[in-house]
């Protein structure tokens, strides 16, 4: 009886522990291995052995980060494997190993890990900024990507690089960009007397009709505080001037000055007047979008990027014609521009500055195949994403999704822009304006209070 | 006629508490089986209108959950087994083996690990993981798991062979045993009720485990079952059916697991409190 | 012969390995915690010595303080509101005669269970449009509560907290069930004969006697308030606007999202902190008392 019992035991442990050293192997093996979903760790895997000659084709791997992941950004991802194929037959021995992550998990969580242990991706999704692409760049983590698109001719060719740049030399290159404005449905509109609103208190008035028919008027979400942010942003854009959010990022405007607590406390009016979705605190950004996208609300505020849901095959292909993308509506007490846009241009790639010969090329390559006309317009039609590059008057013509072409049509109407102030703004101050939103909306702070509360976070971190 | 009524209300209270215990398992399984949000809406309470065991089959293969189970199994066994085997093997070396000063001084040094509440190490256990870059593989999982097992793993099986005679080795190193083989061939096998007990334990710890594996692993196939349901429940908000399938899967091998060892299980868990 | 009971390689054999992985995850962790604690370490080189900065950083910020404030919420919930219903549910199951076996293993059964599951099943027993709890208020024409997003009072809060009774009421249930079976049945029998009824046994004879296992309990809920964590990240992660944030969830951000980790791992000294000193008063004050218990 002992003996079997022994004998069971010695094998059991046996076999797990030689399971053990195959899980081991199997994980390192699987990372390696190509996969249905084309992710691998890139702290598993090591990039390419030295090829100094290029006589022999040695097989060297290039590991590339992006955030195409999910239904959302299928579009993007087809696109990404287009230049994938192409860089790979045009650079012989070239293997990219793909590793697609959550945007915000990549840019907040993972990217920064990895620059701090020094072993980024040698390609990976980057946003420009102070935040982001500005601190790697002064860390030196960063490929000077000035003489790549000189010798490629695109230099002139991007609608703006200031985020990416740094002390005059480029780090990042954007992929697209978009505008951030109002969605309506109009369909609701129409069937409640509903006109789209051209100033704020017309947008206040269309809320309350729509409040007292039973309609949710803004689909909201704020578990994400990122997602509440695009309105507010534009909301400083509207009430301080477009030149305010660039005086918030440098200290020329402070959070406390009253037009810029003025945003927040048109934001504080719909939360008090009901006007966002209830229990919108545990609401995500995707539960956000499907309460438009069922109805239940009439108007979403929101990025152009969102062209996409309305297009055969996708998740508001039953909306397609029903919805309308216009600026936010002008406000009375306003300062400056009043039609003035919130735009993106910082999402794009950037680049390990600790590359071998083999992966300077392949990324030469990429960026070659990337950032070229036929891509970009690629983005427009495919994507609803507007161009970080010049294009020409024809290729915008082709566009065919409503959505992007009013989208196109705000960005061409109006008289200037500004950015998003994550995008300029130091990091703690950012986090701070999160924190402050969703109390701002849970009614724990008033407009006033989160003004202070956000600048005396910024008056404590030092300058960029 | 009121003595009977006096016997039933206590039984009558826990009763209703122990309604209270299975009916949220009942809602999710019986929501399991319906067809998406719409339906769960229209009808809450009602039987599903056609039993949807496809749910299971989809939320299986499309929502890989069998990828997060396998990976949840192989790792929560992995990891208990080796956990185990190791602590039996210190157990002896500290309980059994002559060297008494030492063996007491590492006995409490290993005690203090008890102490130590399980989130206060997280943060230092990533930035570590992350210097042997090994984050994102499932070492990052299975050397925190098997360490963790480690204190109250040794202190059970301490305590059980302490009660064990000492005649035993002596007879047997007559006979001309090594250390190990006593281990092996004597020790073990005579305490395997408490390694038993003590896998069952760090298995069910280890197939529970949540913020570990959460914030060490990104990679999708890699998950296990906590987390991929974690990011399942996120992905199909707008079908809370698929997210009951995942539930009942993740629960279920711990309930079969609970119904034929439950003695034990209880047993072992109270002993010495929580573990962790 | 003894000798190989004195061999030292196997003895190092046997040992090694243990220690290694224990001072590797346990000992190192706890080492480096407390030597960044005293840094501003954000995970890039260059980082500085802070001294009690960011411990001062941590009282000083009021999310930080709340989350200390929830803590002590979930102790005095879990001590005044758990225990007793504890205790009152095992004297009523030690008291029946029937289908005790069947109580015991179902109210023990949810806590060995994923807490996160756990978090994500009640988070839809909790959904404001098709959870359980709303759909029964629906039948009396109630509104749909808010049992997460409720921001005008703290519902949230009082949901998790119910959430994690009805996890781990059933662990202690048991541990004092022990304790009961473990009085000899000549004391009951003994009080019966002299006319106590059922309430009387309970209050003057069984509850005294099980004063050890109390104080255990006590102490394992206190451990385990200040230990919450998994529920709070899967059913609210903090929120409705940082309402539900515990000291551990609020570290938990502030390293993984944030990169703080100097200040992140002084906030796990200082939960650290009070759970020494909590359990440690605990036990100078009301441990001692019941050491030994006489029959």
């Amino acid at each position: 009886m002992n003996r079997k019992v022994g004998t069971t035991i010695a094998l059991l442990l046996a076999t797990s522990t030689v399971l053990a050293a195959c899980g081991g192997n199997n994980n390192n093996g699987a990372n390696e291995s190509a996969s249905p979903s084309p992710s691998a760790s890139p702290a598993a895997s090591s990039p390419a052995s030295e090829a100094p000659a290029s006589e022999k084709v040695e097989k060297f791997e290039v590991s590339l980060r992006h955030i195409q992941v999910g239904e959302a950004q299928k579009f993007r991802k087809a696109i990404l494997d287009d230049i994938v194929d192409k860089v790979e037959a045009e650079i012989p021995g070239l293997e990219f190993e793909l590793d697609g992550l959550q945007d915000s998990f990549n840019r907040f969580t993972k990217l920064p890990a990895e620059m701090a242990a020094g072993k980024p991706p040698k390609i990976f999704d980057l946003f420009g900024g102070p935040g982001d692409a500005i601190k790697y760049a002064k860390a030196g983590k960063l490929l000077d990507l000035t003489p790549i698109i000189t010798e490629l001719g695109i230099q002139d060719k991007f609608q703006g690089l200031s985020t990416f740049t740094y002390e005059g030399k480029v780090y990042g290159l954007p992929i697209g960009g978009s505008v951030e404005g109002l969605f309506y449905n109009k369909e609701i509109f129409a069937a409640n007397g509903v006109n789209p609103p051209k100033t704020w208190d017309e947008f206040l008035a269309a809320a309350e009709t729509l409040k007292s028919k039973g309609i949710t008027p803004i689909a909201s979400g704020s578990q994400a505080p990122w997602v509440p942010l695009m309105l507010v942003n534009t909301l400083i854009g509207r009430t301080a001037g477009p030149d305010a959010i660039l005086g918030l990022a440098d200290g020329t405007k402070k959070w406390t000055d009253a037009d810029v607590v003025l945003a927040f406390s048109k934001y504080e009016e719909l939360v008090k007047k009901g006007y966002l979705t209830k229990g919108e605190l545990g609401l995500n950004y995707d539960q956000q979008r499907d309460e438009f996208l069922s109805g239940k609300a009439a108007m979403l505020f929101d990025g152009s990027w969102r062209s996409s849901l309305f297009s055969a095959g996708a998740l508001g292909e039953s909306l397609i014609g029903k919805v309308d993308f216009i600026a936010l509506p002008s406000l009375a007490d306003g300062k400056g521009d009043q039609t003035g846009l919130n735009t993106n241009f910082a999402n794009g790639y950037g680049f390990s500055s600790d590359l071998n010969d083999n992966e300077l090329k392949a990324v030469k390559s990429f960026i070659k195949e990337m950032y070229t006309e036929e891509i970009q317009v690629r983005g427009l039609l495919e994507d609803g994403v507007l161009p970080s590059m010049k294009v020409s008057p024809d290729s915008v013509n082709k566009v065919e999704n409503e959505l992007t072409k009013a989208a196109l049509n705000v960005l061409a109407s109006s008289a200037s822009s500004f950015p998003h102030f994550d995008a300029v703004v130091p990091g703690e101050v950012y986090k701070e304006v999160e924190n402050q939103i969703q109390k701002l909306a849970a009614g724990k702070v008033d407009a006033a209070g989160m003004g202070a509360a956000i600048q005396k976070v910024a008056d404590a971190t030092p300058a960029q | 006629m009121q003595r009977t009524y006096k016997k039933a209300l206590p039984h009558m209270v826990l009763i209703a508490y122990v309604a209270v215990i299975l009916i949220p398992f009942a809602f999710v399984l019986l929501s399991s089986l319906k067809t998406n949000n719409v339906e769960i809406s229209k009808s809450p309470f009602g039987l599903p209108e056609s039993w949807r065991f496809l749910n299971y089959k989809e939320t299986w293969l499309n929502a890989k959950i069998n990828v997060y189970f396998w990976n949840s199994f192989y790792l929560s066994t992995i990891a208990a087994a080796v956990g185990v085997f190791l602590a039996a093997a210190t157990a002896f070396a500290l309980t059994r083996m002559k060297f008494k000063q030492i063996s007491k001084a590492i006995y409490q040094f290993i005690l203090i690990g008890m102490l130590i509440p399980g989130n206060v190490l997280f943060i230092a256990q990533y930035l570590l993981v992350s210097k042997m870059n090994i984050l994102d593989t499932h070492w990052a999982l299975f050397l925190p798991y098997t360490a963790g097992a480690l204190p109250f793993s040794v202190l059970l099986i301490s305590a059980f062979m302490r009660s064990l005679p000492s005649e035993l080795e002596e007879a047997a190193i007559v006979d001309g045993l090594s250390s190990p083989m006593l281990f092996v061939k004597i020790i073990l096998p005579l305490t395997i009720p408490a390694l038993v007990t003590m896998f069952i334990i760090n298995f069910l710890g280890n197939w529970n485990e949540f913020l570990l594996s959460n914030f060490f692993i990104s990679t999708d196939k890699l998950k296990t079952l906590p987390t991929g349901l974690f990011s399942l429940r996120d992905a199909y908000a707008s079908n809370y059916a698929q997210i009951c399938t995942g539930i009942v899967i993740s629960v279920a091998p711990v309930l079969i697991i609970y119904t034929i060892l439950q003695e034990k299980i209880i047993e072992g868990l109270t002993a010495g409190g929580v573990k962790g | 012969m003894k000798n190989t009971l004195r061999n030292p390689y196997v003895y190092l054999l046997f040992i090694v390995p243990t220690i290694t992985l224990y001072g590797l995850f346990f000992i190192w962790p706890m080492l480096t915690s407390a030597y960044y604690a005293f840094t501003d370490y954000v995970g890039l080189e260059g980082y500085h010595y802070v001294g009690f900065d960011n411990f001062d950083k941590a009282f000083g910020d009021p999310d930080f303080v709340a989350s200390i404030k929830r803590n002590l919420i979930f102790i005095v919930f879990s001590v005044f509101i758990q225990v007793p219903l504890i205790i009152f549910f095992s004297l009523l199951i030690s008291n029946v005669k029937k289908l005790q076996g069947f109580y015991k293993t179902t109210v023990f059964m949810p806590s060995i269970l994923s807490t996160s599951v756990i978090g994500i099943l009640w988070g839809y027993i909790y959904h404001p449009d098709i959870g359980l709890l709303n759909n029964i208020l629906k039948i009396f024409g109630v509104d749909p509560v808010y049992w997460l997003a409720e921001t005008r009072w703290p519902l949230p809060l009082l949901s998790i907290l119910i959430t994690n009774a009805w996890q781990w009421m059933g662990f202690y249930i048991v541990l004092i069930l022990a304790a009961i079976f473990t009085i000899p049945k000549e004391i009951n029998e003994a009080a019966e004969i002299d006319g106590a009824t059922g309430m009387q046994k309970a209050v003057y004879l069984t509850v005294p006697l099980i004063k050890p296992i109390i104080s255990v309990v006590i102490m394992l809920s206190i451990a385990g308030a200040l230990r919450v964590v998994d529920i709070v990240l899967v059913m609210t992660n903090g929120g409705p606007a940082g309402e539900t944030d515990v000291m551990a969830s609020f570290m938990v951000n502030q390293s993984l999202t944030l990169g703080q980790y100097g200040y992140a791992t002084a906030i796990t000294m200082i939960i650290f902190a009070f759970a020494l000193i909590l359990t440690g008063l605990y036990q100078l004050s009301f441990g001692r008392q019941s050491e030994r218990i006489e029959y």
